[in-house]
């Protein structure tokens, strides 16, 4: 049974059109000009129980837009949503008891009082019985590193930890469907590693499906097993993360170092020229024509190879290929 | 009972968090403290000067005048709230989003979010009516039930003029320009709700627009009643106008939030 459920999903953004200065301003008063913006058109998904999700796209792709819709708070223009079993908007107060949002640009948390002053009223608000708070409250202080920031004001605390503290308010009433909106954006690679690691331990132990949209790919790559790409509204992409490696990341790279300054060499079939230094050559060779031991052995028959190393492409790489156009052609 | 329990565990929490903000007010309020000391000379010495040639005016006495302005004067800012602000801040940041994300109703929220701080500021303001008593000649009645009749109409007016500006803070879903709004408000709502004069002072075709409005329900009801201006055994006709009020204001308010919820579309992100 799967607990998200997206259907035709539309929304269609009706914004007034102005033309510049005060005479535009007026004008747009009293002769309002419409303009309809379709931020997402007509997408169609469904999200197990336990479920990683990656939702990605580009800025104004429609991911925020989508979450929106999906948590209750946006109106769709077209379509059905259900989650666990409920229309979101309509029955906005149910859902929100079991859900958990992050919005990596706004906080849950009163920013001029102590942690633990928001995590109290959170408890009181979700009616979570105290003994499994004080649970919870103990494992995020220690998964968390939050035993010290309890008593200290949101405002005293850097990004990281306010981030930290966030997840802790976003899942201390045990949702059971966590939508992450940016989670990592602004943070340093150790905190990014250390929320990745709490996302993942939060989905094993307590089965938590988690929606995440990010443009970190290294979020993406670590945490999510499914992908779901939207460009221009549109879902572009919806499967597994292996998947779109396997069928767009058919380029390999491989980068070789000589033990003396390059001369000159023929170019093994398949290959192309990325970078190459004095006693240093980047190749790219597509390995569906040849393989990463031809390349190899035709360059290390004409040059005294020192190292060579073999690079997978990374989600990055992939997404710019995809955007581009290599999905449609 | 579930229920009820259920209730007083979220409502609660929201009433116990008011105190906690209140303090980051603290400046504001001996801010204002200092303004409403010089408001009541100025009003003291300003009606006696009116009175000194005997009589009464709009059929109350000296002393009916000065309690009343008095009073009024000191309520009038606990009955204002700022929730044109409040709604314009959230659309603006937001932070909307979050607050409409909490498991419970928005509305019930900010009320009982108003009524705590109606709550402290009362308690705030406590000094300053003794200062009314023991400076300016305010006399405040000893009757238990005139107190009960004044709390009642004042809690019954607070909620009539929260769902006004319910209704009326909506306006900053369709604009931004929130500001201008709010000061025109608060100098029609000043004038309308007998927060200057007692609305028998005005002309008889004001008296008529002010009663249209819900505005002195707010002000002029409660504190003319412990002004001494109207007699308690008008409290059950007052209080059932005052429920009208609230009732009629309050299913308003509610459709107009639900209709204008449905244009939001919460920036950023």
């Amino acid at each position: 049974m799967s607990i998200i459920h997206v259907q035709d999903l539309s929304k269609v953004y009706r914004i007034v059109e102005k033309d510049p200065g005060l005479a535009g301003s007026f004008k747009a008063l009293f002769r309002p000009r419409y303009k309809d913006i379709l931020a997402v058109d007509r997408i169609s998904f469904t999200i197990e129980p336990g479920e990683l999700v990656g939702y990605i796209g580009v800025n104004g792709a429609g991911k925020s837009t989508t979450i929106k819709m999906l948590t209750g708070i946006l109106l769709p223009s077209g379509g059905a949503v259900r989650v666990l079993e409920r229309d979101p908007y309509q029955q906005r107060v149910p859902n929100a008891r079991d859900i958990g949002v992050v919005f990596g640009q706004r906080s849950q948390l009163w920013w001029d009082l102590p942690l633990i002053e928001s995590l109290n009223f959170i408890q009181r608000i979700y009616e979570i019985p105290p003994a499994s708070f004080k649970r919870r409250l103990d494992e995020f202080a220690e998964t968390l590193e939050l035993k010290a920031l309890f008593g200290t004001p949101i405002r005293n605390l850097s990004l990281g930890q306010k981030m930290r503290a966030e997840l802790a308010a976003t899942l201390i009433h045990d949702p059971q469907v966590v939508y992450l909106d940016e989670p990592t954006i602004g943070l340093d690679l150790l905190v990014k590693e250390r929320i990745r690691e709490f996302i993942k331990a939060q989905n094993r132990q307590r089965n938590v499906t988690v929606i995440l949209t990010t443009h970190d790919l290294g979020d993406i790559e670590e945490i999510c097993q499914r992908v779901i790409m939207i460009d221009a509204g549109r879902i572009i992409y919806d499967g597994p993360l292996s998947l779109i490696k396997a069928r767009f990341g058919k380029f390999r790279e491989i980068t070789l170092e000589t033990a003396s300054p390059i001369g000159l060499f023929a170019l093994p079939t398949g290959a192309e020229i990325v970078q190459q230094a004095d006693q240093r050559l980047t190749l790219r060779f597509d390995r569906t024509v040849t393989t990463a031991s031809q390349v190899a052995a035709a360059i290390m028959n004409q040059l005294e190879v020192a190292d060579f190393s073999l690079a997978e492409p990374d989600l990055a790489s992939i997404v710019k290929q995809i955007y581009s156009g290599a999905l449609h052609a | 009972m579930n229920r009820l329990r259920h209730l007083f565990n979220v409502y609660g929490a929201v009433l116990a968090a008011v105190p906690k903000f209140y303090t980051a007010y603290r400046a504001w309020v001996w801010m204002e403290f200092v303004v409403q000391i010089l408001a009541m000379v100025v009003l003291y010495f300003f009606w006696q000067a009116v009175y000194a040639s005997g009589g009464a005016l709009g059929g109350l006495t000296f002393q009916q005048t000065i309690n009343y302005v008095m009073l009024a004067q000191m309520l009038m800012p606990l009955v204002e709230n700022r929730l044109i602000f409040n709604f314009g801040w959230m659309l603006r940041e937001g932070q909307i989003a979050i607050d409409l994300l909490r498991p419970m109703d928005f509305q019930a929220r900010l009320y009982v979010d108003a009524v705590g701080n109606l709550f402290l500021n009362l308690l705030v303001k406590a000094p300053l009516l003794i200062m009314a008593v023991v400076f300016f000649q305010v006399q405040l009645p000893r009757d238990v039930t005139t107190w009960l009749v004044f709390i009642v109409a004042l809690a019954l007016g607070h909620a009539v003029m929260f769902f006004f500006d319910w209704i009326f803070s909506c306006l900053a879903f369709y604009s931004t320009e929130t500001w201008g709004l709010s000061v025109v408000r608060v100098a029609v709502v000043t004038f309308f709700s007998g927060a200057i004069v007692p609305l028998q002072m005005m002309p008889h075709w004001l008296q008529t627009t002010a009663n249209l409005l819900p505005f002195a329900q707010s002000v002029y009801v409660p504190v003319s009643f412990l002004s001494g201006v109207t007699p308690s055994s008008a409290a059950a006709q007052a209080w059932l106008i005052q429920l009208a009020w609230l009732i009629g204001l309050g299913v308003i308010s509610r459709l107009v939030f639900r209709r204008s919820l449905r244009k939001i579309t919460v920036q950023g992100g």
